[in-house]
């Protein structure tokens, strides 16, 4: 017999030759040691091709080409916008809503100490940093040395780099505040505290009467009597009301700072000169400015403050207090007639800042008393933040 | 149970481990192998079931339209095996993955006929139920298997060798 082929002997292992030719094929492969190894190798090829076959049995299902899935680090910068434009968009809220009110009624009550304009800002800012440093000294900072040690003002906040705006105080909480509230009016006023505070810290009220008396003519309550109002505001803003920044929306030409106290938002708006340097300034740089100007008035601490609203605004920034307020604070009801306002209401004050000359405007949805009261505690807290960086 | 349940009882798992070595994905070729039955259910009689399905089953693959929108996932399939391949830490999985990427290389290498053959041979039909559904002369599928086989193991060893050659580059 021929050597069968290659296809006749995998034909034959496969068992596809009929019973002669596999008869014929076993015969000669017995005999023929060339063809036995062939079968050999076909026996081999056999196997091999199943087992490689057997390998692809492992297909995965749906190969659709998919988009490999990106594991997506979320960027921290992703993060800081997003807060920022959060912390941003809640402020502007706040002040928007509190300008829509207070624009609405700020005309007839705002209480106008001093409306001289920023217009020489611009020259007394440009100076230099350590002349505006040494200047913006608050009286509340000279005249309470003792309120310094364990302060923890920061002086982070957002402000000019050229030392034009006070830095913002951010989360100060102090328990002694109250009495750097009635200091602070007391170098403010100090006339009105001489002859209405015999014993000054006792009754910070008798400091509201002497330097607004007539807001205190219109915070009078109907129900409970003036007394406990006045007692009432008066614990608002006192010791243990933690006063927090809550927001410092920006706005061009203005540093807006948002506070909440006792569960009220008070909003202060410094309008400054608009330079191009206070609005791009960076958060490093107000740091480092404002660490300068603590410095700064560190060194000048010893000088009198020339700076009380009195001397720097020119016009008279706190009337002088009527005698009646002081030996009577609690104001008589017929007040509570002629000024039937709501004591809950829009209130606006508005001074000048002695050092920086900039208009500042402290608008809440609380009594005009109050408003003086917690325009005390945020300057005595700058001044707390300046004097410990 | 009606024929097309007992057609399919019988042959599915066959048919379908044919389409997926021939394809390489087995959604896919149950998709196929469905899609066969659903043919045999309109045919009122069918003489060699095996071979008409396999048959049907290869025509239906071989349709134009379908093997353009799927080879480009073959193709995806195959790029992903090589990256596998590389990326994979487990030992095993790292074996078995080269393994099924070189069997696939092996087997698209082989000439279509051969391949079917192949495929055909080793989910169990007969020399004739190939030549009917490929539609060989009888006397030609040994050696188209013979062929199909011998080309598909030197390939696959051909890979082999290359990928020990390339570990022993990179070990050195």
């Amino acid at each position: 017999m021929q050597h069968p082929d290659e296809g006749t002997i995998h034909a034959w292992l496969d068992g596809a030759l009929t019973a002669d030719e596999a008869a014929q094929i076993e015969a000669h492969v017995k005999s023929c040691p060339e063809c036995a190894a062939a079968v050999a190798e076909a026996r081999g090829f056999i196997a091999a091709s199943s087992r490689i076959l057997t390998a692809l049995d492992n297909a995965p299902r749906g190969v659709i080409p998919t988009t490999a899935p990106v594991k997506r680090r979320f960027d921290p910068m992703a993060w800081r916008i997003a807060a920022s434009v959060l912390v941003i968009a809640g402020g502007t809220f706040l002040v928007v809503r509190n300008q829509g009110t207070r624009e609405a009624s700020a005309p007839a009550r705002s209480l106008t100490l001093d409306t001289s304009s920023s217009v020489a800002a611009f020259n007394a800012v440009v100076e230099s940093t350590q002349t505006a440093a040494t200047a913006s000294v608050p009286p509340a900072a000279l005249s309470s040395p003792a309120g310094a040690p364990g302060r923890r003002g920061a002086a982070k906040s957002s402000g000019a780099a050229t030392g034009s705006a006070a830095p913002s105080v951010s989360t100060v909480n102090q328990p002694d505040l109250s009495t750097q509230a009635v200091t602070a009016m007391e170098s403010r006023a100090p006339t009105a505290q001489k002859t209405a505070m015999p014993t000054a810290g006792a009754r910070d009220d008798n400091v509201i009467a002497a330097a607004a008396p007539a807001a205190t003519m219109r915070f009078v309550p109907s129900a409970n009597g003036a007394a406990g109002a006045v007692a009432a505001e008066d614990r608002a803003v006192g010791p243990t009301e933690p006063l927090k920044v809550i927001g410092s929306p920006r706005r061009l030409g203005a540093k807006v700072t948002v506070y909440e106290i006792a569960g009220d938002t008070v909003t202060l708006t410094e309008s400054m000169q608009l330079q191009l340097q206070s609005v791009v300034v960076t958060g490093v740089a107000t740091a480092r400015v404002q660490g300068e100007k603590a410095a700064a008035a560190r060194t000048n601490s010893a000088e009198p403050a020339p700076q009380t609203p009195t001397v720097a605004g020119g016009s008279a920034s706190l009337p002088a207090p009527p005698a009646a307020p002081t030996s009577a604070p609690v104001p008589a009801p017929v007040h509570d007639a002629l000024h039937p306002d709501d004591p809950n209401a829009v209130h606006t004050i508005t001074w000048v800042d002695p050092v920086t000359r900039n208009t500042m405007a402290l608008s809440g949805r609380m009594s005009e008393a109050r408003l003086q009261l917690i325009r005390a505690r945020i300057e005595s807290e700058r001044a707390a933040a300046k004097k410990t960086p | 149970m009606t024929d097309v349940e007992r057609l399919f009882r019988t042959y599915n798992a066959a048919l379908v481990r044919y389409l997926t070595r021939r394809l390489g994905d087995r959604d896919w070729a149950e998709e196929v192998a469905q899609e066969t039955f659903v043919r045999a259910l309109r045919q009122t009689s069918i003489q060699n079931e095996r071979a008409w399905l396999f048959a049907v089953a290869t025509n239906l693959v071989r349709d134009e339209a379908r093997k353009d929108s799927r080879r480009r996932k073959h193709l995806a399939l195959l790029a992903e095996q090589e990256r596998d391949s590389v990326v994979e830490p487990e030992e095993t999985g790292l074996e078995r993955a080269q393994e099924a990427a070189m069997a696939r290389k092996a087997v698209d290498a082989l000439a279509e006929r051969d391949r079917l053959a192949l495929l055909m041979r080793e989910e169990g039909l007969d020399y004739s139920e190939i030549a009917e559904a490929l539609q060989l002369s009888p006397g030609s599928v040994g050696t188209t298997l013979s062929r199909a086989r011998r080309r598909l193991v030197e390939s696959y060893e051909a890979l082999q060798k290359d990928r020990e050659a390339r570990e022993k580059h990179a070990a050195s």
